[in-house]
């Protein structure tokens, strides 16, 4: 008994110690991220356009209802559906594919690898500026190059027509992540034992089947990791766009992704209830397709492992 | 009968937590309003004031760094704590933060007709009374900080565009270099004519929100449109504004001698270089467009830059405006002093240096009508011819929201994806419910 209380002492001091070492890092995230998601929680049941203060005002969950029904939030949705498609599904295609090549020894690899992450290094702004000025219409060297090799004939204005501007910003947003999607993948390849396919090879095995049978199956945590973060990066997305657009979503609001409304709303337009409210629905948002990658790659993780 | 053992559940945690969080975000946020502290009274004239201010201001305006501060603290005593300039393109996100956080860092900040009207309207400038605007002011150069009668700063220098061209560039075309397009038909002609060499003969800046709204306007004008009636309702698909929206489409589409590039060129500096490097001949644009043309390492020169009236297409000329001022923030604890400021901003020392030195309009009307302006500033000649003309900019709470759905609908009527009537219909539907619900 004596033993026993002498336990639960020891235990409710350990307990108490964990708690105050804990307390400085739950006060900075009550302070960075619970404070500011509940206060914008709290702004998405307001009316407040700032440039009508006279019309604040409680209204419940009315923004959201408005959300279900406004045309330019559904849109920039579907824009925000196909913008993940390209980044989410192509860039981690593109990762594993050069993650499978970059795992070969040939000569040069090492520096073939230090180069995959000079564009992962670079910052974000930097990165936007650079093909903002790369796909100039009148000066950027894309032209040059494709007008030198005969494949265009005259200066494209790759920035002044909506469909061209998602292909930049798609192909920006690729070259800045597969980077990092990569040196997962190779990470991640580099746990899978060579002897497996030694074994393999010996029993017939040819390199598409090692491929889908050992390397694909072997990966899929890291594939499902990869699938979630690129999903959350895209439906975030902001400074590629911001940078690339001048601040706009333009042309004609083709690179206006939810997250970039949200901005527009609450910044440009100075509604921050309603914009709190599209903030709030894209954190939903971000959550639902994480759920989704969870539950899609988990179950089949599971069933695989019978 | 011992006492119950109570234990610190992760739930009990959970639970203190939520409603901890919950009473500090009912005692801390405040979304109906700013606070009442700011006083709210229209600002009066001051006699001697004292202490420091920062200034926010935006990077067109660089002889207030180069020396004019130094000249203000002397004149003044007052002390410029900071003086920051940043791109204007920026700016508007950040002072909205500012503002909306209440924050006091700033004491003048730059702005321009739409965000008086919209900053105004937020009650976040001081508003400045009538007795405390300085005569000298030239009184239309007001409306660039003014919204729905009250007054919230003074102007820094007066804009109108004008037209500029290359009088080589007419030369060789055979067209008279001396005389620009008097019209809009020979406007478009010259355009034709000049597009050549692998140039265009006309350029301009319709590659973001504010850029598209610009040009449309100030083509709607050259129309004889009005973007309002006299009850605000909005007149983009009435016949002036189809009108224009056809106008720029046929330049583009039909003439082809509008360089494609104007669909992505976002700000009019970026234009001016466009025009001072020869790589287009006719340009609308506003007065600095002069002085950037003339200086060292242009293409062009005193000797062959033309300046004249815009051509109209229903009347002879009509422009929009881009004045600028400064503003006072209602969250400023140095007004006084600020308003110093602002006086000095808009009186006769700052605006000879303005006009001398960047090539922007004056607005005190002794600088106006000194022969010297005329001088170092030959386009005031122009700004002078243009006062007989409507110039208009309509500045408004709802600018920005007005700019991003006519670019859209610009863009769209560009690249072909739009007739014009439908994309102005469309534009139409779009603003009067916004008009309606600043208005309603």
């Amino acid at each position: 008994m004596a033993v026993r209380s002498g336990r639960s002492a020891i235990e409710r001091g350990d307990r108490r110690f964990a708690l105050l070492a804990a307390t400085p890092a739950a006060l900075t995230i009550a302070a960075l991220f619970v404070y500011p998601l509940g206060y914008a929680v709290v702004l998405s049941l307001y009316e407040l356009n700032d440039k009508r203060p006279a019309a604040t005002r409680v209204v419940g969950l009315a923004n959201y209802l408005q959300l279900l029904g406004d045309e330019k939030f559904l849109a920039s949705l579907a824009r925000t559906g196909v913008f993940c498609l390209f980044t989410v599904f192509g860039g981690v295609a593109l990762a594993v594919g050069l993650g499978v090549l970059l795992n070969q020894p040939f000569r040069g690899r090492l520096a073939a690898r230090v180069l995959l992450l000079v564009p992962w290094a670079v910052p974000p702004v930097v990165n936007g500026i650079m093909w903002k000025l790369v796909f100039d219409g009148s000066y950027g060297v894309a032209n040059s190059v494709l007008m030198t090799l005969g494949i265009v004939d005259h200066r494209v204005q790759w920035l002044a027509v909506p469909d061209l501007t998602m292909g930049v910003l798609v192909f920006a947003e690729l070259w800045k992540l597969t980077p990092f999607l990569t040196l997962m993948v190779i990470a991640s390849l580099q746990s899978i034992p060579a002897s497996m396919y030694r074994a393999a090879s010996i029993d017939g095995a040819g390199s598409w089947q090692r491929f889908w049978r050992m390397t694909v199956p072997n990966l899929r945590g890291t594939i499902m990791f990869l699938l979630i973060v690129q999903s959350m990066w895209s439906i975030k997305v902001f400074d590629s766009i911001y940078v690339l657009t001048g601040g706009s979503g333009g042309p004609a609001g083709a690179t206006t992704t939810v997250n970039f409304l949200a901005y527009l709303t609450t910044f440009s337009y100075l509604d921050r209830g309603y914009g709190a409210a599209m903030s709030i629905a894209i954190m939903v948002l971000v959550a639902v397709v994480t759920a989704f990658w969870v539950l899609v790659l988990g179950r089949r993780g599971k069933e695989a492992s019978r | 009968m011992p006492a119950p053992h109570r234990t610190l559940t992760r739930r009990a945690l959970m639970g203190g937590g939520l409603v901890l969080g919950g009473a500090t975000l009912a005692g801390c946020v405040s979304p109906s309003g700013s606070s009442d502290t700011a006083s709210s009274g229209a600002l009066e004239a001051t006699g001697d004031a004292g202490g420091e201010i920062s200034i926010l201001d935006d990077n067109t305006n660089s002889v207030f760094k180069n020396g004019l501060i130094d000249t203000f603290q002397e004149q003044t005593g007052i002390t410029v704590k900071n003086y920051e300039m940043a791109n204007f393109n920026d700016l508007h996100d950040r002072f909205a933060t500012m503002f909306a956080g209440e924050d006091s860092s700033y004491d003048v900040i730059m702005t321009w007709a739409g965000w008086s009207a919209e900053f105004g309207q937020a009650g976040w400038l001081q508003e400045i009374s009538q007795d405390a605007l300085p005569s000298d002011v030239i009184r239309p150069a007001l409306d660039a900080v003014s919204w729905d009668g009250k007054v919230y700063g003074l102007p820094k220098f007066a804009s109108v565009q004008t037209m500029f061209w290359n009088k080589e560039h007419f030369e060789r075309a055979g067209l008279d270099p001396d005389a620009g397009p008097q019209s809009w038909e020979e406007f478009v002609a010259a355009a034709k004519k000049l597009t050549t060499d692998g140039r265009y003969g006309y350029t301009c800046d319709m590659g973001n929100p504010a850029g598209a709204y610009q040009n449309f306007l100030r083509t709607m004008l050259l129309c004889g449109g009005e973007l309002y009636d006299s009850d605000w309702t909005p007149q983009l698909d009435s016949e002036a504004g189809v009108e224009a929206m056809s106008k720029l489409v046929e330049l583009f589409r039909v003439h082809k001698a509008m360089d494609p590039a104007s669909l992505q060129i976002t700000n009019a500096s970026d234009l001016v270089e466009v025009f001072a490097q020869g790589n287009t001949s006719i340009v609308f644009n506003w007065p600095f467009q002069w002085s950037v043309a003339t200086q060292k390492g242009a293409k062009t020169s005193a000797e062959t830059v033309g300046n004249g009236l815009l051509p109209g297409v229903n009347v002879r000329s009509a422009s929009i405006d881009g004045s600028e001022g400064y503003a006072i923030s209602r969250f400023s604890e140095n007004k006084a002093a600020a308003m110093k400021w602002l006086e000095f901003a808009s009186s006769a020392t700052s605006q000879t240096e303005i006009v001398q030195q960047e090539g922007w309009f004056p607005v005190s009307q002794e600088i106006l009508q000194d022969p010297a302006t005329l001088e170092a500033l030959p386009v005031v000649e122009t700004y002078q011819k243009s006062t007989e003309y409507v110039t208009k900019r309509y500045g408004t709470p709802w600018s920005n929201e007005l700019d991003q759905l006519l670019s859209v609908h610009v863009n769209r009527a560009m690249n072909g994806k739009e007739e014009p009537q439908e994309a102005m219909t469309a534009a139409q539907q779009e603003l009067e419910p916004i008009v309606e619900k600043y208005l309603g």
